[in-house]
């Protein structure tokens, strides 16, 4: 992203200016209240609907869910955030989309069970405009403090980019993405998808590369076939862009490809993580299975390099638990830094339980209508869990280790039907980097610091 | 035996051509075979033949009724889309030269703008696997649910090969919108555009502008094919079938021939052609007018080059200068196509077509002794040379 030009003289940056400043000066103000003491029944639920089954719990809150402490609630009279008043003017002035981009949490010590807590909030700031890739926005921050007795016990950073959404070719068009007719010749293809394959039939007689698959070699006429799980790399031959109509389940402009895989068949797909822009004929793609939901896998690109880290084999898993942990340094070096990945399937159950469980009622998270009407593909993670899931999957990797904080950048929804995998890396004894991605690309970049 | 000049069109009809019919599909097909059969001074008792699309939501035997045709001895569905509509009139002159029938009406009727709109998002049931269900298994998807949509795939390719660009594309509809202007009958009748015009609509589908896709329309177009021996009796000077064809490619499928060859070629209208021309005894330089089917701009442009009018990659220079306005190197569509005039599924070209060989076009190209008519791209399609005996 790249600084707009000067608003000199801009009659709304001026407004938002004075705002600005006078929000800044309001300092440290009382926020909303902690209606209910840290207490077993809300861990429980948390550490349920999260799948964090670390043993401190029984004594200690765990401190990725100090936000649920002050949440609302379902509560129609809820308290804002000290942002309000700019996020309105925002509002009004055309900047009507929202994105969170950054969420900060230091944790000062673990909370003990019965604690009361209550918390502030201070502006943090507003710089803009900006171009980004959402449209021209204004990043809006502030900070939330709690105490437990006077004493700071952790303390947040939250930034939000209000943007101007850019024309789109209208709304999004209603309903869900049409799904494959499969017939015998074909559910090989569409089986191995959900087995994590990207399969080519071939001919058992002559060995020729089909694809779409049909019942009889075209070269040899035996109806013998198997097939092969190609590599998913390849180069794209054609594509389009969408605008017009609207097509149910996409959200215009997206680029549909046809790719030359390298095993010399072709596909077609969508291209994912690539602004239209920027894509070009003949450019290296590789295959992203994209889980829709749990009875469809559909197969799509994304440009060559910008995927995470594959998962290793699902057998890496378990060691990290065990005695043998990569924490303990029994492996070399290099190899000891990376942590073995942990997938999360994101059911709509997933979604709602952990937007539930950290008293997260918007309807976003739970209401699939309403998140489509809203021009999202689906309903969504909500943040809290996504820190959660950062700190379990630290704390799941490294046992005993102590949180200090998290830093998260957020990047793509992470959606109902996909599948969350966090990967990770101890950068020194006190420094974790987490990635976690979906099939749109990396939700979550992660910095955790754990206590020394 | 050859089915070259055996039989002939003697009567075209149509209904007006709009956006909203106000009536039944099946009221649009019996309109326009009555107002073919009265062009060709016939009437419902003479016909013993229909033929219409496998896409056509009336059967042969409700427009019999409506008609009152005594009784049918041939009746006839060609499939694939647009890809049918010469093919109506090639499976007709099959069945005069084969003595199945005297007198064969081929129609094609719809309310493709008010009813059920093809330019929309394409929607088939999951729970159906026919070969043609599974066709569209691969791409629907996707997202990649529109005619424009498969059509951009290969136009990206052909502008990538061949350094075509968006204002060669746009050239074809100028030309289109140009001939329209001048035809009562066209839905942009007095309504020409500019290049500009054409960069500035907006994108349908990347590489495509609006401009570069046909119109949605609805409307009814039904032509009367009869031996050629008849129809010299008949009111209007026969429109002789000097060659009727079929034609497939390799690996095709509906619009989705992307797995197998070369993108910037239409292999299916490639076999088309070729088989015209060896029927008829004919080649490019012989036709004074040709009627290609334009419902996306881009093919216009490589039918040009896989019927032989042009080198492959050289039809965005045949295209340049006014090459296939009414007036230019070969006109084509001179009735404003299915960009111009209305689109009814290729039927109105050949209506157009028979206009130029009786010299009686509202946009005539002198001297008229053979034109070209195609159907449907990206699909498995069909052809005709039309000839004045």
């Amino acid at each position: 992203m790249t600084a707009a030009s000067p608003r000199r003289g801009d009659a709304l940056h001026d407004r938002l200016t004075v705002l600005a400043e006078e929000l800044t000066a309001l300092g440290e103000r009382p926020a909303g209240p902690c209606p209910d003491p840290v207490n077993a029944p809300m861990i429980r639920n948390w550490t349920q609907a999260l799948g964090d089954h670390d043993a401190r719990w029984a004594e200690t809150a765990p401190p990725a869910m100090i936000q649920v402490w002050s949440m609302p609630g379902l509560n129609r009279d809820k308290p804002g955030t000290i942002a309000d008043r700019i996020l309105a003017l925002l509002n009004e002035s055309g900047f009507t989309g929202v994105v969170a981009t950054n969420c900060e949490q230091t944790y000062d010590r673990y909370l003990r069970h019965g604690e009361e807590l209550r918390s502030t909030m201070r502006f943090g700031g507003l710089t803009g405009p900006k171009r980004t890739g959402l449209g021209e926005g204004y990043f809006v921050t502030w900070h939330q403090t709690w105490y437990a007795e006077g004493e700071r016990v952790a303390e947040m950073m939250f930034r939000v980019l209000k943007f101007r959404p850019r024309a789109a070719g209208g709304p999004p068009a209603k309903g869900r993405r049409a799904r494959p007719a499969i017939g015998p010749d074909t559910r090989f293809f569409w089986d191995g998808l959900r087995d994590g394959e990207l399969r080519v039939q071939r001919c058992a007689e002559c060995g020729r590369l089909r694809h779409p698959p049909g019942p009889m070699c075209p070269e040899c006429h035996a109806t013998k076939r198997e097939h092969v799980t190609v590599s998913g790399r390849g180069t794209l031959h054609s594509y389009v862009v969408h605008h017009h109509p609207p097509v149910p389940g996409f959200d215009p402009p997206f680029v549909v490809a046809l790719v030359d895989l390298e095993e010399g068949v072709r596909m077609v797909g969508d291209l994912l993580g690539c602004p239209p822009d920027q894509v070009r004929i003949g450019m290296p793609v590789e295959a992203v299975l994209q889980k829709i939901d749990d009875d469809l896998v559909l197969p799509q690109w994304r440009p060559a390099g910008s995927a995470p880290k594959p998962p290793p084999a699902q057998g890496a898993e378990p060691a990290a638990q065990g005695a043998e942990s990569v924490a303990q340094g029994t492996e070399p070096a290099k190899a000891a830094a990376e942590l073995a990945a942990l997938s999360v399937d994101l059911t709509p159950t997933f979604v709602i339980s952990t937007a539930l469980a950290t008293r997260d009622f918007t309807p976003v998270h739970h209401d699939t209508a309403l998140a489509r009407a809203q021009g999202s593909t689906d309903i969504f993670l909500n943040i809290l869990t996504t820190m959660g899931l950062v700190q379990r999957y630290v704390l799941e990797r490294l046992p005993g280790a102590v949180l200090e904080g998290v830093s998260v950048r957020l990047g793509v929804p992470a959606y109902a039907g996909d599948t969350l995998t966090l990967t990770g890396r101890a950068l020194d004894d006190r420094t974790v980097e987490v990635r976690g991605a979906v099939s749109l690309g990396d939700h979550a970049i992660a910095t955790v610091r754990l206590k020394g | 035996m050859s089915i070259s000049g055996t039989a002939a069109i003697a009567g075209i009809g149509a209904t007006e051509f709009s956006k909203e019919s106000g009536r039944s599909e099946l009221q649009l097909a019996a309109e326009a075979c009555i107002d073919a059969l009265k062009d060709a001074g016939l009437t419902p008792a003479d016909v013993d033949g229909l033929v219409t699309f496998t896409a056509d939501a009336s059967t042969e035997i409700a427009v019999a009724r409506e008609l009152g045709v005594p009784g049918l001895s041939f009746f006839s569905r060609v499939d694939y889309g647009g890809g049918a509509a010469c093919g109506t009139v090639a499976h007709a002159a099959m069945a005069i030269a084969t003595g199945l029938a005297e007198t064969v009406v081929c129609y094609r009727a719809f309310n493709e703008r008010s009813g059920r709109r093809f330019g929309r998002a394409a929607a088939r049931s999951e729970h159906a696997a026919g070969t043609a269900d599974l066709e569209f298994s691969w791409h629907l998807p996707y997202g990649f649910a529109t005619p424009a949509a498969w059509v951009a795939m290969y136009a990206r390719r052909y502008m990538h090969e061949y350094g075509a660009t968006s204002e060669d594309f746009g050239r074809v509809a100028v030309a289109m919108r140009r001939h329209a202007a001048t035809n009562p009958n066209a839905w942009f009748h007095e309504r020409p555009i500019t290049l500009e015009d054409h960069q500035a609509s907006r994108w349908v589908v990347e590489p495509l502008h609006l401009l570069d896709c046909c119109q949605e329309s609805d409307g009814g177009v039904a032509i009367v094919v009869t031996s050629a021996e008849r129809a010299r009796d008949l009111p209007h000077p026969p429109a002789v079938i000097g060659a009727a064809a079929q034609g497939s490619g390799p690996g095709q499928m509906m619009m989705f021939s992307y797995y197998e060859g070369d993108l910037t070629t239409l292999p299916a209208m490639g076999r088309v052609g070729e088989t015209l021309w060896r029927q008829a005894g004919l080649g490019p330089a012989d036709v004074q007018a040709a009627i290609l089917y334009d419902h996306f701009t881009p093919f216009v442009l490589v039918q040009l080059e896989e019927l032989g009018f042009c080198g492959r990659g050289e039809a965005k220079d045949f295209v340049a200068d006014g090459g296939i306005e009414v007036d230019g190197r070969l006109p084509v569509n001179p009735n404003g196509g299915q960009l111009g005039e209305a689109y009814i599924h290729g039927m109105n070209g050949i209506a157009e077509a028979v206009r130029q060989i009786r010299g009686t076009s509202v946009n005539q190209v002198p001297g008229v002794a053979n034109v070209l008519v195609t159907a449907g791209t990206g699909v498995p399609t069909s052809g005709l040379i039309l000839t004045r005996p």
